[in-house]
């Protein structure tokens, strides 16, 4: 199967397949709805970071503290965050 | 044809990596697997794999994501066309059938890879279990589908697929387990789940 590329959030790393993925639905933004506000600016760190954690609760019902270690590791190379 | 330009060159080359990389891993396990048995197999010098991948693990990870990639693919089909649980099960165990033995090795291997490794490989599954939540709920409003602690049913059929994966020459004559059982777990998983 032929794979389509598509740009990953570049906060959470969220694959943005449709425009109602990005951030106000434009589709040259660098962010997902989920990391972004309803101005399409990129959320504070720790909140991103605490829905990151959510969702492996959520899921897969992981501990929250190892949820938290998870997120921070999945975040640490991300362009918005790397350089923090 | 227009020349490739530098970017498309430098995906191009990307790409080659990612499906050496996810070859190797599958034949010869991903802690086991280096860089350089990389580089070799597809004929590039071994310093240019960090030009694309700075660490071993980003390559890991780009791999995983590939993995990502196709099953946002199948899911957003089956959306698409509000086929139900039973599709996203399917959609789900079509692309792990595609990438099964890499997939067997990643499973096998997760709990002693690096964390960031493991991180991205439950985000996945969260993406999965996300899919799965929604057609339940569908079900369960058309009262197909009893109701379910969330977490405790994505575990179970997500335990369901590994343990046939992981054990896969226990259970499959041919290349693929999910490709000769995937159906039979689906169905079990769907009578489970019935009002």
């Amino acid at each position: 199967m032929a794979s389509e590329k598509c740009p990953a959030c570049g906060s959470c790393g969220f694959p943005m397949e449709k425009p109602e993925d990005f951030a106000l639905g434009d589709t040259s933004r660098p962010y997902c709805r989920h990391c972004t506000d309803a101005r399409g600016e990129l959320l504070p760190y720790e909140q991103v970071l605490e829905t990151n954690a959510s969702y492996y609760e959520q899921s897969q019902g992981i501990k929250p503290d190892v949820a938290m270690r998870m997120a921070q590791a999945m975040l640490a190379d991300m362009p918005a965050w790397r350089d923090r | 044809m227009l020349p490739a330009t530098r970017q498309e060159q430098k995906e191009a080359t990307r790409e080659r990596l990612v499906n050496a990389a996810m070859d190797l891993f599958a034949r010869g396990g991903i802690a086991q697997t280096t860089t350089a048995d990389i580089a070799k197999s597809i004929g590039m010098s071994h310093g240019n794999v960090f030009v694309h991948f700075p660490t071993r693990e980003d390559l890991v990870i780009a791999v995983i994501d590939e993995f990502g990639r196709r099953l946002a693919t199948e899911f957003r089909g089956a959306f698409e066309k509000e086929l139900g649980l039973r599709a996203v099960l399917r959609a789900h165990l079509r692309v792990l059938s595609e990438l099964e033995p890499f997939y067997a090795r990643l499973v096998t291997e997760a709990p002693l890879l690096p964390l960031k490794v493991r991180s991205t490989l439950l985000m996945l599954h969260a993406g999965v279990a996300r899919e799965i939540f929604i057609a339940l709920e569908k079900e369960r409003k058309a009262g197909r589908a009893r109701k379910f602690e969330k977490p405790m049913i994505f575990n179970t059929w997500i335990g369901l697929v590994h343990h046939y994966i992981v054990n896969r020459d226990l259970f499959a004559s041919g290349d693929s387990v999910m490709a000769e059982r995937g159906e039979s777990l689906i169905n079990h998983f769907m009578t489970l789940v019935k009002a």
